[in-house]
């Protein structure tokens, strides 16, 4: 599982969400978008506001894996779109009429794929071809360690060969049968085709070769192109970077972030771009973006941060809509199955129970997002659709707000409940009523929860948690730091890379974790998977989390699902939707999935009002 | 003069020296790793390691420091771990722009402050003085981002009149005149204060010289009132404002980061507040050295104006 940071789906973007505001008494409810009515006009220039700390640093759309940024896949995504494109609408599918393929099909026991490219050709003319595939896989081939967004095990290390018997044909034979639908919506969704006949060079001046076909050559051509991708002095005047095969081209980019797409006149796909001109300006704040948006002059498109919900009425009267779009993810409270001196507890299955007991999760739902967001009922969000969501989560999770249960659960494993203040081990010891291991005589059910500060919703959420968890007992001390310290001083912990300095937090909520298509734990919930930050690991989980990569029953999915849901590798919480706010005049911003939220602006056209 | 300068320089580069060390060892007492915060959560161990061998983190500190000093030495103030992009050059973009905003605010708030100052002192206890002191006081004691909101949200918001935040794209100075109109809200807020303090050092100031001898001399001679104020209030007045000005100069230098953050104005305040909550030392430790040669140089400056405006101070006699 990779982090997509869309300008929508930051970790820190939950600041910018909630879907209507109470303001002076009245309340304005927001929808998901509906169609933009009138006549549609060629041209014209959106601006759209970058949220802070939103700036792109690399061009190369295969960033190395010291750039975390992920905003670059925001300056990139225009311009070399990857291989399967995603976002249909509203729907968060395959938009098979976008995406470079013509064909992909799954063959040998779903352990091959044959891709037919479609016949586009490259901004500067020349076709594209499974050469350029090839391209790409040679460059990772050589160099996946240094590539941000390797998945061990995955892309480009569990292909055995490919083959390309024609012009347009590549055959990929991998080393094992797929999921297709996982490899397809998760791995392939991050593979974009790039032009060997322009960049498979090692030197500004020096001629186009077949570099990557040797392994030395690759990383040669490597090393050369992430030098340029990161020269952002250089990204409209290299030549390299005007060789596009998506609707967009690079005409303007500043060291602060700002950046101006223009249409790729030569772009062969079917939806080409009205506009005539895109601009990303950066904000240095929220509240710089809601003033410029409520002096209704600059901006055409921005997220609506969270702080400022109650504008909403203003912003209307400003010529502007707003809608909500779910956010592709799952919230979560990470514990620390590892810290020092919690970790025995957090271990227990039992109090993991109880705490999820104990999360309010539909009054925070109704109060902090006034009803507009996920449930967090478990680890796929209810509104992703409904061939992901298993009775179980349909019908609420498995562990609804129930302060009873919670409370019988801490009394039958040796606790001492004390409502309001902190419960204490009674019992200790393994028996089956007993405190568990590793928890010692009169231990106190106390945790501090780290959380990113300057945001109201996070603010709003976690007072209501350490409220009701202490209705058992069990206390939480809420610790409040700026994001970037919270990142700095906190790292993945388990049971072999345990590091005191970094290892100390308890219970750690950062906002959500960033989703694929298909939302399935590989990378998240495995043994030292990279985003398995609270240490969790079961040979159960192991297999439940493969046999989704690997097989491609709704019933093994389901049963990865429930699992996860019942064993709380992660206290699950609910998950806002973000709210979106564009001038009534533009359309086909929203509906949107949030695959391509604001990254689609080839779909976005203004509209004459019917007189 | 001469050897007090020299003298001086030797002083400022001592202290920018002292600055250098206790900044460098303090950023790297601070707790977190540079590496994780750049990183992000989901670095592992590996991944540490290749970014703290790429930027010499994991050698010894007198090690860095001294690699770091010899970089100073050559002009290199190193590499921001963020933005991937040499410091110099983040400071050589933001700092015009400072230079400009806050020199337009200080000119503007001089521009105000003083002329009110001398007023005030020859309306001394009288309504005009104390109708001004209170509104300065008062516009001195509301935080600026609470007057820039304000402002902001009656300009730009009711009446439409300015850009309530500066627009992206600004890639010179020449650009931000350009934009004008965003410049001028910005430029009222920061000034707002400064002309509370300029106007009371002044009226101070001027009270003071206007009560003594020779001013009455003036008078009795029958010297015209715009002389008496221009040729002896004002220059002596002027005094007490040229220590502030001294003093703001690493302010200038600083930027303004809660204005910056409120107008949407890309500055150094902004870039070390970033910088401080990513980790990015390689820009604190750049900032921090320009500060520290502002401040010295400021207050060098003002004692060199100090003799050029009284003949009465002189430097260099033991």
């Amino acid at each position: 599982m990779r982090i997509r940071h869309s300008l929508a789906t930051t970790v820190t973007a939950l600041a910018l969400a909630t879907a209507v505001a109470a303001c002076g008494g009245t309340t304005a409810k927001v929808g998901s978008g509906s169609a933009v009515k009138g006549t549609p006009e060629r041209g014209g220039t959106v601006t759209v506001a970058e949220p802070s700390g939103a700036s792109p640093d690399d061009i190369f759309p295969l960033p190395p894996s010291s750039n975390t940024n992920g905003y670059n896949e925001n300056l990139t995504i225009g311009e070399w779109p990857y291989l399967v494109n995603i976002g249909v609408g509203g729907n968060s599918e395959v938009n098979q009429q976008e995406s470079l393929y013509s064909s992909l099909t799954w063959s040998d026991n779903d352990s091959v794929i044959t891709i037919v490219l479609k016949p586009w050709k490259w901004s500067d003319g020349t076709p594209i071809t499974a050469r350029d595939f090839t391209f790409v896989y040679n460059l990772l081939k050589a160099n996946y360690n240094d590539w941000e967004a390797y998945d061990p095990g995955l892309f480009p290390t569990d292909v055995t060969k490919v083959t390309t018997p024609n012009l347009h044909t590549v055959v990929i034979d991998l080393n094992r049968s797929y999921n297709p639908s996982f490899y397809v919506d998760d791995v392939l969704t991050f593979v974009p085709l790039l032009p060997q006949h322009a960049w498979d060079k090692t030197s500004l001046t020096g001629t186009v070769g077949n570099y990557d076909e040797t392994t030395a050559g690759a990383r040669a051509v490597w090393n050369f192109l992430q030098k340029q991708g990161s020269n952002i002095g250089t990204f409209t005047t290299n030549p390299m970077w005007q060789v596009v095969d998506g609707p967009w081209t690079l005409s303007q980019f500043l060291n602060d972030g700002y950046y101006v797409w223009t249409p790729n006149k030569n772009y062969s796909g079917p939806a080409k771009p009205a506009l005539s001109k895109v601009i990303f300006t950066p904000f240095t704040t929220d509240a710089a973006e809601m003033d410029t948006l409520r002096s209704g002059t600059s901006l055409t498109v921005g997220l609506l941060p969270l702080n400022d919900v109650g504008q909403i009425r203003a912003l209307e009267h400003e010529g502007y809509s707003v809608a909500a779009v779910p956010t592709a993810g799952v919230a979560e409270i990470v514990p620390n199955l590892y810290n020092p001196v919690n970790g025995p507890l957090l271990r227990q299955l039992y109090i993991r129970q109880a705490m999820e007991y104990l999360i309010n999760r539909k009054q925070i739902l109704s109060d902090a997002f006034h009803g507009y967001g996920d449930p967090g009922n478990g680890p796929v969000p209810v509104n992703y659709g409904q061939q992901w969501d298993s009775p179980l989560e349909k019908a609420g999770g498995p562990y609804p707000y129930s302060p009873g249960k919670a409370e019988a659960l801490l009394k039958a494993h040796g606790w001492t409940v004390t409502p309001n203040g902190t419960d204490t081990c009674q019992q200790p010891g393994t028996g089956a009523s007993d405190c568990g291991a590793g928890v010692a005589a009169g231990q106190k059910l106390q945790f501090q929860l780290l959380y990113a500060s300057g945001s109201a919703y996070f603010d709003q959420q976690n007072a209501a948690i350490q409220t009701s968890e202490a209705l058992a007992g069990i206390h939480i001390v809420l610790k409040a730091e700026p994001f970037n310290t919270l990142v700095a001083t906190t790292a993945t912990c388990n049971a072999a890379s345990h590091s005191g300095s970094v290892c100390n937090w308890q219970l750690q909520q950062f906002g959500y974790q960033p989703y694929e298509p298909d939302p399935n734990g590989s990378g998240i919930f495995n043994t030292d998977a990279v985003s398995n930050y609270g240490g969790y690991s079961s040979p159960e989980m192991d297999q439940l989390v493969n046999q989704t990569e690997y097989g491609s029953s709704a019933s093994e999915f389901y049963a990865y699902e429930d699992y996860a849901a019942e064993q709380l590798p992660w206290l699950w919480l609910p998950d806002p939707s973000l709210p979106v706010v564009y001038k009534s005049n533009l359309a086909g911003v929203v509906p949107s999935s949030p695959f391509d939220f604001l990254l689609n602006p080839e779909a976005w056209y203004y509209v004459k009002p019917a007189a | 003069m001469t050897w007090y300068l020299i003298r001086r320089a030797g002083q400022s580069i001592a202290v920018i020296i002292g600055v250098m060390i206790l900044t460098f060892i303090l950023l790297h007492l601070e707790p977190g790793s540079a590496a994780r915060s750049v990183l992000g959560l989901r670095a592992t161990p590996a991944r540490v390691a290749i970014f703290d061998s790429l930027y010499g983190l994991n050698k010894p500190l007198y090690q860095q420091f001294l690699i770091y000093v010899k970089q100073v030495f050559q002009g290199n103030l190193g590499i921001s771990y963020q933005g991937l992009q040499p410091v110099s050059t983040l400071i050589a973009e933001r700092l015009p722009r400072d230079a400009i905003l806050l020199g337009m605010s200080t000119l503007l708030a001089l521009l105000i402050g003083v002329p009110t100052g001398i007023y005030q002192a020859l309306r001394h206890n009288r309504l005009a003085d104390d109708v001004l002191a209170g509104t300065w006081f008062t516009l001195y004691s509301a935080p600026d981002f609470m007057e820039a909101l304000l402002l902001i949200a009656l300009v730009c918001v009711q009446l439409h009149l300015l850009p309530a935040a500066f627009p992206g794209g600004v890639a010179s100075v020449a650009g931000l005149f350009a934009d004008w109109p965003a410049l001028v809200l910005p430029v009222v807020v920061l000034s707002i204060n400064s002309v509370a303090g300029f106007s009371q050092y002044v009226r101070s100031t001027a009270l003071q010289t206007l009560a003594e001898d020779y001013i009455r001399v003036a008078r009795s001679k029958g010297m015209a009132e715009r002389l008496v104020l221009t040729r002896h209030v004002l220059r002596n007045s002027l005094l007490p404002v040229i220590t502030i000005l001294g003093l703001a100069l690493p302010d200038i230098v600083a930027g303004a980061v809660i204005a910056e953050a409120v107008f949407n104005f890309p500055g150094m305040g902004l870039l070390f507040w970033q910088s401080a909550l990513a980790h990015d030392f390689p820009v604190m430790l750049g900032g921090t050295l320009i500060i520290g040669a502002a401040t010295v140089l400021g207050n060098l400056a003002a004692d060199v104006a100090y003799s050029v405006l009284d003949p009465r101070i002189r430097y260099g006699n033991r």
